[in-house]
């Protein structure tokens, strides 16, 4: 009999390999959705009962403006994070791939934050945004711009700028290297012939390097946004969503929700709310970018 | 005379593209600078040099973070997530790379609602299961939440790297009668290591880095990673410099070691799983 079976299951027997990775898979992505969606129904709260609730959770979402207001926060944090960090990404990029004596030794450089930890790169850019006795500040007191110093956390009209260029400062080096090596996959001899016709080094950047590097520009803005999107850490860490939440991103309300105020069934709701955002725009970049990816 | 002017003036950009790239440096260097002067020197000079190599806060760090328990812990969860992403995901990954038909895109697009999948949209369910299952507070319970966090990159990694891989010894081993099993096991197993290396640094980072997961999944402080010992550390309210600074360096250490050891490998390692 055993052979029997060894022929009905040969055909499919190299398909089983993925059995172990799908039931991880199905266990811990799939059925929590699942979980997730059918949770946002309830007025869950970790303990006892779950009672369904109709769209309730949802209207909550909708009518309080406390909500509406962290993901616009989300929204405006990713927006600036994913702007300056590819725009600075590029310019590096541009500037050491034109400098190949020094370009692994900065490209280095540049990418060390990025192994640092968010809990420790928000404890210290904490620190150095601190009114008194903060690095930034002394900083700017020594070079005579006194006046702009400021308790950069502290404000809300410059808290979500001041942990966006927190963010930006960390990852930066990685875009950085993203967009080498798309440099680097620019075929030598059409970079040869700009030079040969005379392009000087800005036009060959702007006519010839630009338009080859969309697909970078694609992988950096699409992982950027994915990235930065969920931003919990540093928020949660330099300032707790404040002050006057202006920084208060979906993921920290998400997680006050669930352990601040054991609302299971409402953080639910806030996830599939994410969820949404995220497939959204990640639906429309891939299309937009790939269009401009075709086009070029 | 042309060209002369024209090198003083790539020296010159160079080493100003050199100083503004060291200059990103700056706050790492501040980190280590502080770690060695107390509160008290930091509220007079918040930017002096430290006078002296006072040591006292490390000290401090060392006796009361549970450093040493953490790294242990990180090291630990490490090697056990690298060993079951890298043997879950390359097995998936074989029959990926090998076959297309609409078992293996189905199996494609699951792994990819994974990848895309923010662990904000699954942390309240996942603490619901871990909490009916037992699985809270425990290293099987971080262990499995890792794994699964990695699993599909690890499957997407190593089923572009099994594609480029020729088939010609796989045909072979199998005209010798070699079972599936074996063809993966004995021929295509080996050659994953570089694939491997590189999904180790992944894991490596995302371990030792990562804080909401064991925040929200560990409680007892003989379990904390790392980070968790420097977050329960240094505290949220009322933070001191003299305790921050230390367990901070302490906390990024050994990273920025290995860093600096196989700077290039980890550049180009995680550059590369970004762009495939």
């Amino acid at each position: 009999m055993p052979e029997a079976w060894g022929r009905v299951l040969q055909p499919i027997r190299i398909y089983l390999f993925t059995v172990p990775a799908l039931l991880v898979i199905g266990a811990f992505f799939v059925y929590p959705i699942l979980l997730s969606v059918n949770l946002s129904f309830t007025n869950f709260t970790g303990v006892g009962v779950a009672n369904y609730i109709g769209w309730a959770n949802y209207e909550r979402f909708l009518s309080r403006s406390r909500y509406l207001n962290s993901v616009g926060v989300t929204i405006k944090f990713t927006f600036l994070v994913v702007v300056f960090q590819t725009l600075i990404g590029l310019v590096f990029a541009a500037l050491l791939h034109r400098m190949p004596a020094i370009r692994n030794f900065c490209r280095a450089v540049l990418f060390t934050p990025a192994m640092m930890s968010f809990v420790i790169v928000g404890y210290v850019w904490q620190f150095i945004y601190a009114p008194y006795t903060g690095g930034l500040n002394a900083f700017l007191s020594a070079i005579g711009l006194e006046s702009l110093a400021r308790g950069w956390l502290g404000d809300p009209s410059t808290a979500l700028f001041a942990i966006a260029a927190t963010h930006v400062w960390m990852f930066v080096g990685y875009t950085t290297a993203i967009f080498l090596v798309g440099f680097a996959n620019i075929p030598s001899d059409i970079e040869e012939a700009g030079r040969l016709d005379g392009a000087s080094s800005w036009q060959r950047f702007r006519y010839l390097e630009l338009p080859l590097l969309a697909p970078s520009f694609t992988v950096n803005i699409i992982l950027s946004t994915v990235g930065t999107l969920k931003t919990f850490e540093l928020p949660f860490i330099m300032t707790r969503g404040g002050p006057d939440r202006a920084t208060n991103t979906l993921s920290l309300e998400i997680v006050n929700n669930l352990f601040g105020s054991y609302k299971f069934g409402f953080a639910s709701a806030l996830s599939i709310v994410m969820l949404l955002i995220v497939v959204a725009v990640a639906i429309v970049q891939n299309i937009y970018l790939k269009r401009r990816e075709d086009n070029q | 005379m042309r060209p002369m002017i024209r090198r003083v003036v790539s020296i010159f950009g160079q080493a100003s593209v050199v100083v503004v790239t060291l200059a990103m440096l700056a706050p790492v260097f501040y980190m280590i600078m502080m770690s060695f002067r107390t509160s008290a020197e930091i509220a007079e000079e918040p930017l002096a040099m430290p006078q002296a190599l006072y040591l006292g806060n490390y000290a401090n760090a060392l006796e009361n973070m549970n450093y040493w328990q953490g790294v242990l812990n990180s090291l630990g969860i490490t090697l056990t997530v690298t060993v079951l992403v890298a043997l879950l995901g390359s097995m998936a990954a074989y029959p990926l790379a090998r076959r297309t038909n609409r078992f293996t895109r189905g199996v494609i697009l699951i792994v990819a609602l994974g990848l895309a999948t923010p662990p904000f949209v699954t942390i309240t369910p996942i603490y619901v299961i871990f909490r009916n299952l037992g699985l809270l507070d425990s290293y099987p319970g971080i262990v499995i939440a890792f794994t699964a966090l990695n699993l599909p990159l690890a499957v997407f990694f190593y089923t572009s790297f099994i594609s480029a891989i020729p088939k010609e010894l796989e045909e072979a081993a199998r005209l010798d009668n070699c079972g599936d099993w074996q063809v993966y096991w004995y021929i295509v197993r080996p050659l994953l290591g570089p694939a491997t290396a590189t999904l180790s640094l992944f894991v490596t980072l995302m371990v030792w880095n990562d804080f909401t997961y064991p925040l929200l999944l560990l409680s007892s402080p003989e379990k904390f990673t790392v980070m968790i010992s420097v977050y329960r550390f240094v505290g949220n309210l009322n933070i001191q410099p003299d305790m921050l600074f230390p367990a901070a360096v302490l906390g990024s250490a050994p990273l920025l070691v290995l860093f600096m050891i196989f700077q290039r490998r980890i550049v180009s390692g995680v550059t590369a799983g970004a762009v495939k």
